[in-house]
């Protein structure tokens, strides 16, 4: 709350996202693209295999371009937009780890001069000497994701850095030896992907066979190796996590699943081809499988951001930069004197710094349309109670009064017509649409805070009774506010629930 | 349960700001060969004053020094954003999408200096319009940093500027604090970059003297416009006066003299050494004056300082371990080796 705050129309989980999955891949695929073209190097010199060492050298081109420039640079860009989107995680991720990142830039340094020298040293050094930078690199590259990678995992499972603050404890932290393994695997699978993609466009014959055969080992041999370590590393993360997520957040759980019929997938099509056609081998199979690899990991990344939430810093720092340790203060005083740059409109920047950094109004998770037909009591009951909505949200820790200031700015900007005339709708629609809007924002279906049970079978008296204490049903709960058209057609709809939400 | 704090330095101050220092002045020296020599370049060029081999030649060193400019910049910034968070999230928050901008223009420089040095080898040939456009993104990119960075030192100004525009499209309208300095920068630039040039030419008589005439008259050019600057500072100058900047500047200007007077007599080492010297005291000024702006906003003394030595150590370790790599790289790479054909 020290910041001012970038308000953009984008959303900053979108840019954010388009700026690290393009860094992530790339940057993995570096690590992988600099063994593959050693161990590849040293056994064509090994065997005095003429053909492969210039497709290598011509494969060695296309690295140095992605990973020189694309992998750097999207690499400065990340923390040039976790600085905008969360400056004051970056900052106290800085004030511990600023050695760790001193390190990992000399190994950074190492790695940018070593691929040059590699790249344009086919011809001009001994093969010794060629090989030789190109461990080096390999060496530096990885070794920059070890450090990385601690500052990454210390951001979900900060373990006992949490008590005792202690440089060590948070880099070695629980989830740093899975995600190490799992990241090393991810490596060699995209290398192993990528060499797919170039062996594809081969001319047929028994090169090509060779090449799309070894190939696929990497592929297949990254992704067990990265199977096994994403189990670990489920099983590293603290239970307590885990279980709230199965618990309230079924998207990041589902990616998991997913990703794993996508990693399965990936696997029996790779083996599949090398029993079956390594000569044949197309273009689109080769895409088909890089995408799927790439689809694969980014499930897995996204389900890592997710389970985070919602932190940033678990433990230490919600996603919109609130600062766990001072949750007293907040309270006590409010956000607003805490925020430094003020522009003289306070819901606006109560709104910037309490939601913003997560929603949009109109794009991405976007509350103009989510709140569509809310009165101005029913919002204020949201924000004061945004730790129970679905989406595993931060708590507001603000004043009551600021609550209200948060509440009349989104009042100003949505549209508080009835449902019924927003939507032109009726009956079961509209009483859909008020639960929607009313319950499910709480009790969405199929969590485990679903009240489908509690409500089954119960008279239309019952239910309205119901809506009628509703505020005394739970803290937290809202009062029901919604006019007497709005409360029919809900009442009608809360019947159908018991019956598994079907009419 | 008390959560750690995470306001504090974890090394003595001077430590983090020599190293802040030293590595600023790798960066800008790197930065001034890469975005001076461009500039010489497109000058000779524009005018066909270099033979073509020297041309490509020199074209094909223009990736590397930019993976250099960009692989040195990394370091100052991040303890740049150690010590003045407060002050640099907020002016490049405020000014978000020219900051943000700031990677589009290096790539694309980037990828047109590896395309002109490909191309280069191919043909033999420079492409003008490449190097051209390179160049404007290298000159964006330190445009964006000279304005965002005066603003981190104009607090009261920041505010007010975020107070009316939200939006991060906010460009520093106070060019006063920031035009000269700018304009200063790039003729360092192009001094350096003289001397780069005149180096690496020292072989051919045309490049020779284009970079040693950009060396002197950049030289002579930054110092007016650096004097014009100084004045410029007028509220400021007095309590800057008072600092040990104004020694350091005397310094520098003899150490700028005196890498005249090596190149003049050709001892480039000499030169080349006197110069950095000279840039590492340009970085000092720069330094102390953004401590006289800051005053009253902001006191470096009171950080908490929190020394984490084991950290420290394998970092210190590991950035000897890289000049030690570097250089046995390097002579690897360029030793006149036995089965050299060519590159
Ligand atoms: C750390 C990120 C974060 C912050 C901060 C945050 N939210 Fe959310 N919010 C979410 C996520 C994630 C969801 C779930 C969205 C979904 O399921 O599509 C959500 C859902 C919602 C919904 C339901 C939207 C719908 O489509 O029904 C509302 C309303 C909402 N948030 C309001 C707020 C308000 C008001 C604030 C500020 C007090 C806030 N949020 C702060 C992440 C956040
Ligand atoms: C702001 C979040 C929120 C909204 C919106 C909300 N509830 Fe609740 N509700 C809660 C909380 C918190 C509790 C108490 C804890 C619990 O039982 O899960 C609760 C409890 C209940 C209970 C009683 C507990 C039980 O298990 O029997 C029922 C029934 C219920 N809500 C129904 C509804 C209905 C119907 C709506 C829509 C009109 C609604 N809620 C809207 C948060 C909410």
């Amino acid at each position: 709350m020290h910041y001012p705050f970038w308000d953009q129309p984008i959303g900053y989980g979108v840019l954010m996202a388009v700026i690290a999955v393009f860094h992530v891949f790339v940057s993995h695929f570096a690590i992988g693209g600099g063994l593959y073209l050693v161990v590849n190097e040293h056994l064509a010199r090994r065997d005095g295999d003429m053909a492969r060492l210039a497709f290598l050298e011509k494969l060695s081109k296309f690295f140095a371009m992605v990973t020189l420039v694309a992998g750097a640079l999207t690499g400065v860009g990340i923390w040039f937009v976790i600085g905008l989107l969360a400056p004051a995680a970056t900052e106290a991720l800085i004030h511990n780890y600023v050695w760790g990142w001193a390190t990992e830039w000399t190994f950074f340094v190492v790695e940018i001069a070593a691929a040059m020298l590699y790249f344009y040293g086919w011809k001009r050094l001994t093969a010794k000497a060629h090989l030789t930078l190109g461990w080096i690199y390999f060496g530096a590259a990885w070794l920059s994701l070890a450090v990385i990678n601690g500052i990454l995992t210390f951001m979900l499972t900060p373990g006992r850095w949490l008590v005792t603050g202690d440089f060590w404890q948070g880099f070695f932290n629980p989830t740093y030896w899975p995600s190490l393994v799992l990241r090393t695997g991810v490596c060699v699978m995209l290398a192993g992907l990528y060499a797919l993609l170039v062996a594809s466009r081969l001319e047929a014959g028994d090169f090509k066979a060779r090449t799309v055969r070894q190939a696929a080992g990497w592929a297949v041999v990254g992704l067990a190796v990265t199977a096994l370590a994403q189990a670990w590393y489920w099983k590293a993360i603290p239970a307590a996590v885990t279980a709230r997520a199965l618990e309230t957040m079924p998207t990041p759980v589902r990616a998991i699943v997913l990703s794993l019929w996508l990693a399965a997938a990936l696997g029996a099509g790779v083996l599949a081809l090398v029993v079956l056609a390594p000569r044949r081998f197309g273009t689109a199979a080769a895409l088909a499988f890089m995408a799927l690899g790439m689809a694969w990991f980014g499930a897995f990344e996204w389900s890592r951001e997710s389970l985070r939430k919602p932190y940033i810093l678990a433990g230490y720092m919600y996603g919109n930069g609130a600062e766990v340790a001072q949750t007293a203060t907040y309270q006590r005083e409010g956000f607003l004197p805490q925020i430094t740059f003020r522009t003289g409109d306070d819901g606006a920047d109560l709104f910037r710094h309490a939601c913003r950094s997560c929603h949009t109004l109109d794009g991405y998770k976007a509350l103009r349309p989510a709140l569509a037909g809310a009165d101005r009591a029913y919002l204020v009951a949201l924000v004061q109670g945004a730790h129970l909505l679905r989406g595993n949200m931060p708590p507001f820790l603000g004043t009551p009064r600021e609550a209200e200031l948060i509440a009349d700015h989104l009042y100003q900007r949505t549209d508080h017509r009835s449902l019924a005339e927003i939507y032109r709708i009726d009956g079961l629609a509209l009483g859909r649409r008020a639960y929607d809007l009313r319950c499910g924002k709480c009790h969405a279906v199929g969590t485990a805070s679903d009240k489908a049970k509690s409500l089954a079978g119960q008279s239309a008296e019952d239910l309205s009774g119901m809506l009628d204490m509703a505020s005394s049903l739970g803290e937290g709960m809202p009062a029901y506010t919604g006019d007497a058209a709005e409360r029919k057609a809900l009442v009608a709809y809360l019947q159908t629930l018991g019956q598994g939400g079907k009419p | 349960m008390t959560l750690p704090d995470y306001h504090f330095i974890s090394a003595p101050l001077w430590l983090v700001t020599a190293l802040h220092l030293l590595t600023l002045t790798l960066h800008l020296a790197a930065m001034s060969c890469l975005l001076g020599g461009t500039l010489i370049a497109l000058w000779t060029g524009a005018r066909k004053a270099w033979p073509a081999p020297d041309a490509a030649g020199f074209a094909r060193v223009l990736p590397a020094a930019t993976a250099a400019t960009v692989s040195l910049g990394v370091a100052p910034l991040l303890f740049l954003q150690l010590v003045y968070p407060r002050q640099v999230y907020a002016a490049t928050i405020v000014s978000g999408w020219f900051w943000l901008a700031v990677i589009g223009a290096v790539i694309t420089a980037y990828y047109a200096f590896y395309r002109t040095s490909f191309q280069a080898h191919r043909t033999g040939r420079v492409s003008l319009g490449l190097l051209a456009l390179a160049a404007l993104g290298l000159l964006y990119t330190s445009l964006v940093y000279s304005s965002v960075f005066a603003l981190a030192e104009q607090p009261a100004l920041l505010r007010a500027l975020y107070a009316k525009d939200q939006s991060g499209w906010v460009w520093n309208p106070a060019a006063g604090a920031y035009g000269l300095r700018w304009l200063h920068m790039v003729l360092g630039a192009l001094t350096v970059g003289g001397f780069f040039v005149s180096v690496l030419g020292r072989k051919s008589p045309a490049m020779a003297a284009t970079g040693r005439a950009a060396f002197v008259g950049g030289m002579a050019a930054a110092a007016a416009v650096g004097f014009l600057y100084l004045i410029s500072l007028d509220a400021d100058l007095g309590a800057y006066m008072r600092t040990p900047a104004m020694p350091v500047l005397v310094v520098s200007l003899a150490l700028s003299l005196a890498a005249l007077h090596f190149h003049a007599k050709k001892h480039f080492g000499l030169s080349g050494l006197c110069l950095f010297l000279s840039v590492f005291g340009m970085v000092y000024m720069r330094h102390v004056l953004r401590l006289v702006r800051l005053q009253g906003s902001f006191d470096l003394a009171a950080w908490r300082v929190a020394p984490q030595w084991s950290p420290f150590l394998l970092f210190l370790v590991c950035f000897l371990l890289m000049l030690g790599v570097l250089v046995w790289m390097a002579k690897l790479f360029f030793r006149p080796d036995e089965d050299v054909t060519e590159a």
